[in-house]
Parts: C-alpha cells; structure tokens; sequence
C-alpha cells in the first residue's frame, strides 16, 4: 500500500510518515506544491498540519485545494489539513476563541470507521490557534473536545476524512489505530 | 512493522562508504545522537574518521573526561579541543536564546573547519537526529528554535555534509546505538548548546557554574531515586537557572539569591513530552540539597509544563 504524505509545515509532518511507516506503508512527505499528476497510484493521502494559519490566510497552503478536488482516494486532513478541507468544501475555519495546545479530552459522538473499535473518551494531543467554525455542507461532525467543537469530521459518502487533534503524536492514545483504521479505508475506499 | 537497527545499520555503513571517498571528521560530543554516527561513520571510513570533541566550557560536570573515555573506548581517532574561553568571550552579553545558538555553531563550525584542513578531510559527519532539522524550520515550517548543527551553519560552509541519523528519532537512535554496543545508548538527551541554553539570560562562567552544580545534584537525586525504586528515571532531567532573584533567610540573615528550576520530562521522541510526576520526596531532596550546597541559590522551583505548550528545553 501507498499512502504519501503532503507537508503543510508542520513539526509532526515527519512523525505522520514514521506511523505510517512503522504499519508498513510505502510511504514519502511531498511538498504541498506538488502537482496532483505527480500524486498517482497511491492508496491515500495525508495533509498535514503546519504553521500556516488557515483561519486568516489560507494562500500558504499551495495545491492542498487540487487534492481535494482532484485526487483518486481517501483523504485525511490534519490539524491545518482539517481546517482547510472545511473552508475548501465551503464551510468555515477561524481563530479559536481557546486555543488547545498539549492534552485534551476527545468526545466521540458518531461512530465512524475512523474510530472504530476505540472508547468513546480518550486523551488526544492538540496544538492549534485555529479551528473549523462551521461544518461544510456534506460532512458530519463526529467529536469534539470541551474547548473545540469539531475536532473529527468527515463526508457523509466520500472517504474524506478531517481531525483537528494529532493522531501521529506519541501521547495521543489510539493514535496508531487511527491510523490503521484510515488505513483500512484505503485498501477498500467504497 | 518495527525499526530495524540491523537493516538500519548495514544500509547506512554502505551509503557513508560510497558518499565519503576520501577522509571525514565527525562532530562529536559524546551523547547519544553523535557518538552513535561516529561509530557507523567508523565502521564504513575506519582511519579515514577523526572525530572532534569541543570542550565549550558549557559542559556538565566531568563531562569531557567522560566523553574521552568514550571516545578511547570506541578505538576511533580523535581530538579533544579546549576552547572555552573562545566561547565565552563570543557569547558576553548575550542574552538571546536565539542569538547564543547562533553564536556557538558558527563557532563549532570554525573550530571544525579548521580540524577538517588539518586532517584533509572534505566531509563533516553530524549525529543531526529529526527533530533538529524539523525544529529548525525552513520555508513553510516554523523556526521553533535554532539546532547548531542545521540552522547554525553557515551558507558558504565547504565541508560536506553526511547526516545518517537524519530521518531518526532517539527512541530509534537508541536501538541503533545498542545494537553497535555504545556504551552511551541510554544517556539523557543533552543540547548541543549544552549549559549556554539553561542559564536564561547572560552566559559567564560563574553562572554556568551554578547551573552545572545543581544539574549536577538534580541528576544524583533522580538517578538514586531510580535505583531505588521510588520513580522510573525520566526521559531526561536537568536544572535550569532562572534569571530571577528572590528574598531568603539564611541563618536569621537575609539573602537575596538566584532561583533554578528543575526540569523532568517524559518522552519518546522529543516532539511531544509530559513533565515527570516526581515524587515530593525526592523534589524535597533535590530542593534542601541544592539550596544548601549551591551557594547562591536559595529557591528552587518545579516546571509542570508539557511540550506543547512549552519545549523540553527552557530556550
């Protein structure tokens, strides 16, 4: 399986390719103008999280739109990932009125695939100034955290996924099964 | 799937191997990160590696005859360099964090240089782990803090670079190490900066000193507590010399004295840590010890921030 990962600038852009990695994907980190021609043959496709402040000026995250648009399989947005796929599929993403940095509490409230077999509470590592605000048409919030309202999106029928907690982190618990949930989803999309 | 040191190792001897045609020097300063590519670089160049260790005056406590030992105990060649007054006379008045991580790798990277022409090498092995490069930003990434070895280098360097731990984090830096058989493989983490980035504010040798002295104490406290069972040992542990001056009584006499913070954290990788839940006894210890032993020092505090939102590292 293949599944690449697109660098937004993030400083666990390099920690998403080492989980994928060690759950023994071919895996690579793309810069994020990298055409969307040159993403072909693979099974899935990470966007990363990054400085990049998508909530004030979404223009530093180069082709991220095209992907969205364009590229043949699932997708998981993270962090800055998540907050653009809100505003690209025309939802909203704003400075958070609390900013989470480090542990907070994740509150599952729709099963997904992406949470499956995992507790409906568990603790997540966070470190974000902005925050999807409201939800695109198309998609469901699925948890959230007390200071964060969507923390976990997706769309009701494409297998486009967005959180805004860090499932690549070391401290976040389940991280590595979210991963591999997603990860199912990629070996059979539909 | 797991890391594979073996695997690791052997792709790795190959690659410096057919990178280095000719001689090599590789910055060394005896933890885990360079010691562990001194001896892939031994093993791929043998006599063509000489490693070179600074002695920056910002070392801790009998560190540089300990990092002597470990470099006569590996059996490669190298070189001790004592430069600590060129250090500190680059960093007087230098509070900056940012501008005393500059200042010391523009002076490792001169002090190298000039051992490379020596020795006729034309590439420098680094021991640059992930986390330096990640941390020291570039284009879309945020510099979060300066690592010498990546954004401390200068433009118009020379020497060539061969960075086999690059895409490494110390949890596998270690696994390496112990499958080479370093004898350092479980030492704590420790900056390259060393001593300048945990005095906050100006760096001279008397606060260097009291910073080494209860770093010093925080270590034999911890380490003791863990052989005793009382805690794990953490990830990494170290006192950090705050510029803060605060009142005391000492004896029925007033003092006014600096205050250190004890840092302790848990971690795998670096990029994300929690702070050490340390028993209070053992904080008791490491507090009446150093305010006693310490002279000049009368307050001790404990850091109880994670990474995010803080670094591990004060600066």
């Amino acid at each position: 399986m293949r599944v690449f990962v697109v660098d937004n600038g993030g400083q666990w852009t390099h920690r998403e390719w080492r989980v994928l990695k060690y759950l023994g994907v071919e895996t690579k980190i793309v810069p994020n103008d990298t055409p969307v021609g040159g993403l072909q043959d693979l099974d899935g496709l990470v966007l990363s999280g990054g400085a990049p402040r998508v909530g004030v000026d979404p223009s530093k995250m180069g082709r991220n739109g095209e992907y969205l648009d364009a590229f043949d399989g699932p997708i998981l947005g993270i962090c800055a990932g998540h907050q653009f796929m809100a505003k690209h599929f025309g939802g909203e993403a704003a400075p958070a009125k609390v900013p989470e940095f480090g542990k907070s509490l994740l509150n599952v409230r729709e099963p997904d695939v992406l949470f499956e077999g995992l507790p409906d509470r568990f603790e997540v590592w966070e470190s974000h100034n902005d925050e999807v605000t409201v939800l695109p048409p198309g998609f469901v919030g699925l948890a959230s955290s007390p200071n964060c309202s969507v923390q976990a999106m997706r769309h009701r029928s494409e297998p486009i996924f967005g959180l805004q907690f860090h499932p690549e982190v070391e401290h976040t618990q389940f991280g590595g099964e979210i991963f591999r949930n997603f990860l199912k989803v990629c070996e059979n999309p539909r | 799937m797991k890391f594979d040191a073996e695997a690791f190792i052997r792709e790795q001897v190959e690659l410096i191997r057919n990178a280095v045609a000719g001689r090599a020097i590789i910055a060394c300063s005896g933890g885990v990160d360079s010691t562990t590519a001194a001896v892939l670089a031994g093993r791929a160049l043998g006599d063509r590696l000489l490693a070179v260790y600074v002695d920056t005056g910002l070392m801790r406590k009998d560190e540089t005859e300990d990092v002597e030992r470990t470099l006569q105990d590996l059996g490669v060649n190298h070189r001790i360099l004592r430069a600590a007054d060129e250090y500190f006379a680059a960093l007087r008045g230098v509070s900056d964090p940012e501008k005393k991580r500059m200042i010391i790798g523009r002076k490792f990277i001169e002090l190298f240089e000039r051992e490379a022409k020596t020795f006729g090498a034309e590439h420098l092995v680094q021991g640059t782990i992930a986390p330096d490069w990640i941390e020291s930003g570039g284009q879309l990434r945020d510099r979060i803090k300066t690592h010498h070895n990546v954004a401390g280098l200068p433009a118009d360097m020379k020497l060539k670079l061969v960075e086999p731990l690059r895409d490494l984090y110390k949890d596998e830096v270690r696994a390496v190490a112990r499958a080479l058989g370093v004898r350092v493989a479980e030492r704590q983490p420790f900056p390259g900066p060393a001593l300048a980035v945990r005095v906050i504010g100006d760096v001279t040798p008397e606060r260097v000193a009291l910073v080494r002295a209860a770093s010093a104490i925080v270590e034999e406290e911890i380490q003791a507590a863990a052989s005793r069972g009382l805690m794990l040992l953490p990830w990494q542990y170290f006192a950090v010399l705050v510029p803060v001056q605060t009142v005391g009584v000492h004896g029925d006499l007033r003092v006014y004295g600096h205050t250190v913070a004890v840092r302790a954290v848990e971690s795998i990788d670096g990029m994300s840590a929690t702070y050490s839940k340390i028993p209070h006894e053992v904080l008791d210890r490491i507090s009446t010890r150093i305010t006693n032993e310490v002279q000049g020092i009368n307050r001790v505090v404990y850091d109880v921030s994670n990474k995010p939102p803080a670094t591990i590292e004060w600066e």
